[in-house]
C-alpha cells in the first residue's frame, strides 16, 4: 500500500530547500559491514528483481543511485 | 562510471545504475507521478546519458533510495553477502575505482594466504566540480530546473 503523502513528498515537484533538504539523510544510512536492507527493483523491461539478487551474483557490486541530474 | 564497470566486470564486479526520483524536476523530466512514467524516464536516461550499465528502477515511493540515505547521486559497493563495504554521498569515479581496486586486491591477498580482518575507515575524498556541465544537465531537464537551482544556490 503506497502512502499518498509520502509519494508527494518524495517525488517533490520543485527543487526548493523545504522539499529536498528533508531527504538528505546520508548520516542515517545503513552502516558498513552489516547486512544491508534488501528491496524489490524494476528492470527497464518492466520485470522485477531484488537488490539481493544483484549483489549475490557478483564478487562485488557497485550501485550508483541517480537521476537525470 | 561506465568505463569503470567495463574495466572490472571480468574480475567479478557487477555494476548497476539505480534510478531514483528526479532531483531537479523540470519541464522535460518532471517529478514522478506513476511507475509507468518513472520507467519511461529511466529508458530515456539510458539513451540520453548513454548509460551502458544495467538500469534498475526503485519503487515510486523510493523505498530503496530512502533506506540508503536518499542522496541524489550516491555510490555504494556491496560484497556477495550483501554487506555494504563502501558508501559515498556523491559519486566520483576515481573514488569508486580506488575503492574497488583495493577490494579486488584484498581478494588477491587472501588467495596468497594473507590473514586479513576488516576494520572501519573514514576518508574525505574530492570530486571535480564542473558547474558548466552541471548547468547543462539542469537545462536538459528544463528552464524550471535551472531557475530553481539558481534560486537555491545562486
Amino acid at each position: 500500500m503506497l502512502d499518498a503523502d509520502l509519494l508527494i513528498r518524495y517525488n517533490y515537484d520543485s527543487f526548493v530547500p523545504e522539499k529536498f533538504e528533508p531527504w538528505m539523510r546520508f548520516d542515517e544510512s545503513p552502516p558498513l559491514g552489516q547486512p544491508a536492507p534488501d528491496f524489490s527493483l524494476t528492470r527497464l523491461d518492466g520485470t522485477t528483481t531484488r537488490l539481493s539478487e544483484i549483489w549475490s551474483a557478483h564478487l562485488y557490486t557497485i550501485v550508483e543511485f541517480g537521476s537525470f541530474t | 562510471m561506465n568505463a569503470l564497470a567495463e574495466r572490472v566486470a571480468a574480475q567479478g564486479v557487477g555494476s548497476i545504475f539505480l534510478y531514483t526520483n528526479e532531483a531537479h524536476p523540470g519541464e522535460n523530466y518532471p517529478h514522478h507521478t506513476s511507475m509507468e512514467q518513472k520507467l519511461r524516464h529511466a529508458q530515456a536516461l539510458r539513451d540520453v546519458l548513454k548509460v551502458t550499465r544495467p538500469i534498475l528502477i526503485d519503487a515510486l515511493d523510493g523505498a530503496c533510495h530512502r533506506a540508503y540515505g536518499s542522496m541524489p547521486n550516491m555510490t555504494w559497493i556491496f560484497n556477495r553477502s550483501g554487506f555494504p563495504i563502501y558508501k559515498s554521498d556523491w559519486t566520483d569515479t576515481r573514488s569508486v575505482a580506488n575503492a574497488i581496486d583495493y577490494f579486488l586486491d584484498v581478494v588477491e591477498r587472501r588467495r596468497n594466504q594473507e590473514r586479513l580482518a576488516p576494520f572501519r575507515v573514514e576518508r574525505l575524498d574530492y570530486r571535480i566540480q564542473d558547474q558548466e556541465a552541471f548547468y547543462r544537465g539542469l537545462a536538459r531537464n528544463g528552464p524550471k530546473a535551472v531557475e530553481e537551482f539558481r534560486q537555491a544556490f545562486g
